[in-house]
Parts: structure tokens; sequence; C-alpha cells
């Protein structure tokens, strides 16, 4: 027995198997990573589910209504994975995010106490962010400084709120696949928590 | 070299000018185009199609009108606009162009 999601694709209700659903899930996340930086990119999202759903009713007889995850493999293998057509027009995929490899200070919401200062400088340089935090609780101990030097930090450092900044804000290079697999760790995080 | 990947930058460049040549004859929706592509075996993946189909159609050269079908949901049918014809007959010659500069240089 397997438990079944039911799914609108392309305007259509399918019933499929749970991990079928998440592979499903996970490659529709690497082509909306993929077509970011293009100008009618829900557009070309809403078309490929489309074609995604008319390949899955073909699937689908009489005594087979759940599509499983070897219908969803092989209709991604028709579809192809954004490395498969990443080079044909327009800007790559390395230059579509800012330069690759950057390395910049973001504030990190994930780890957040007040506003995420400490976390991101401490993703920043790679050190703990409690080390920080203690500097900072000295500062304000010692005649308030810490307080205002936060508030300034805080306005000027953006938030890191993309997969690409969140890559940008530990230094490493930016590209297609850790972009996946940081897409992949959050999102067995919460598959995690909601199997809590 | 890589030879995998030279034949699919040939393939790659030539695909625009074929779906603007497929969409010449009948207008269509993508799964027509895809079907006819397959056919010439100038087309691997499905997903290569529609980012270049919604390019040329922000691009000016295609447009489209939604059908309804039987057999499901209804369906995005391409055509090509005036400025689409246009690009299609210059790329035709300079296709023409093209074929006959290599054979040019093959046979020499």
């Amino acid at each position: 027995m397997k438990i079944t999601v039911s799914v609108n694709l392309g305007g259509y209700s399918f019933n499929i198997d749970e991990d079928a659903y998440s592979d499903l899930k996970r490659y529709l996340k690497n082509l909306e990573i993929h077509f970011a930086g293009e100008e009618s990119s829900s557009e070309i999202l809403s078309d490929i589910e489309s074609r995604m759903s008319e390949l899955f009713r073909q699937k689908l007889t009489g005594y087979k209504q759940v599509i499983n995850i070897t219908d969803v493999r092989e209709v991604i293998s028709i579809m192809g994975n954004p490395e498969d057509f990443s080079d044909n027009e327009g800007p790559s995929p390395k230059e579509k995010f800012s330069t690759p490899g950057a390395h910049r200070m973001y504030r990190d919401p994930d780890k957040r106490i007040i506003g995420g200062v400490c976390s991101g400088m401490g993703a920043y340089w790679d050190i703990e962010p409690w080390i920080i935090r203690v500097i900072f609780l000295a500062l304000v101990l010692a005649g308030g400084m810490g307080v205002l030097i936060y508030l300034i930090l805080y306005i000027v450092l953006p938030e890191a709120r993309t997969t690409a900044q969140k890559i940008e804000m530990k230094g490493d290079p930016v590209n297609i696949h850790n972009i996946k697999d940081s897409v992949k760790r959050e999102f067995d995080t919460v598959r995690k928590n909601m199997k809590l | 070299m890589d030879l995998e990947n030279t034949k699919a930058q040939m393939r790659k460049g030539i695909l625009e000018y074929c779906i603007l040549s497929v969409l010449s004859k009948n207008s269509c929706y993508a799964s027509d185009i895809i079907r006819e592509l397959k056919e010439a075996k100038v087309i691997v993946v499905e997903g290569t199609l529609y980012p270049l189909l919604t390019r040329q159609k922000n691009g000016g050269l295609l447009s489209y009108r939604w059908e309804e079908s039987q057999q499901g949901p209804p369906r995005k049918y391409y055509e090509l606009t005036a400025e689409g014809k246009e690009y299609l007959a210059d790329l035709d010659k300079s296709w023409d162009e093209l074929v006959e500069s290599v054979n040019l240089i093959r046979t020499k």
C-alpha cells in the first residue's frame, strides 16, 4: 500500500505516488531555478507543465489510475534536465546569477536570533555565530556601541533570501549544481520536519 | 574534441529556424511541433522547445491562440506573424547560402 498525492498539473488532476511526487516536485523546482532569469519564465514553466500533463495522461488507462515513479522518470527523460538545454541561447546559468564564486556578506535569516546580522557574519567568515554574538554583547555592555554597530549593519546588509544569495554568503561558487544541492537540502529538511 | 557536443551545437543553431519552418506550413500546438522536430531528429529533449517558442513569441515572430480540444484542456496554437514570415524568408536565404558555402568548401 502506498500513499498518493493529488496534484493539479496543466489544469488536470492526477493521483501520484508520494515518492514520484517528490521527484516531480524537485524537477519542477530545478526548472524554475533554471528559467529564473528569463523574461517570461512563468509562461515557459506552464507550457512545460501542460506538456508533461499530456504525457502523463497517455500513461493512464482504466486499469492504471495512479502516476508512479517510473512514469515520472520517463516523462522527465523526455523533457530533459536543465543541463541538457542550458546553452541554446540567452545567458548561461552561471552568468544569470552574479559572478561565480562571489563572496558577499548577507544577513542570514535561517539562523538568526534578532536580525540575522551575527549569523550572517558567521557564515561569511565561516566561524560560529555565537562567537560574534559574544563580541557584540561585550560591546553593548562596554558602553552601548554594540547596539549602534548592530543597527548600522542591520540596515547595510541585505538579507540572503534566494538560494543563490545563500550560497554567495558562504562563498561557494554559484552554479546550477550546488544550487540544486542546496535546494535538495532544503527540501529534505522540510520533509524531515513534516515527519516529526 | 567532443563530437557529441559539436553535433549538439550544430543542432541548436538550426532549431530556431526549424521551428519557424514547421509553423510556416500550418499553425500548430507545441506537441505537433515536437513531433515534426523529433521525426527530423533536430531535437533530443523536449524542454529545449518551450523557452525558444516563448522567446520567438516575445520577439514578435509568433502569435498564439487558445483552441478547445476533445482530448483535454485547451491548447495553445502558434502561428507566424507577418514579421515572423519576413524573418523566416531571410533565414531561408541565409540557409541556402550556408549550404552552398559548405558544399563549395567540401568539394573543392
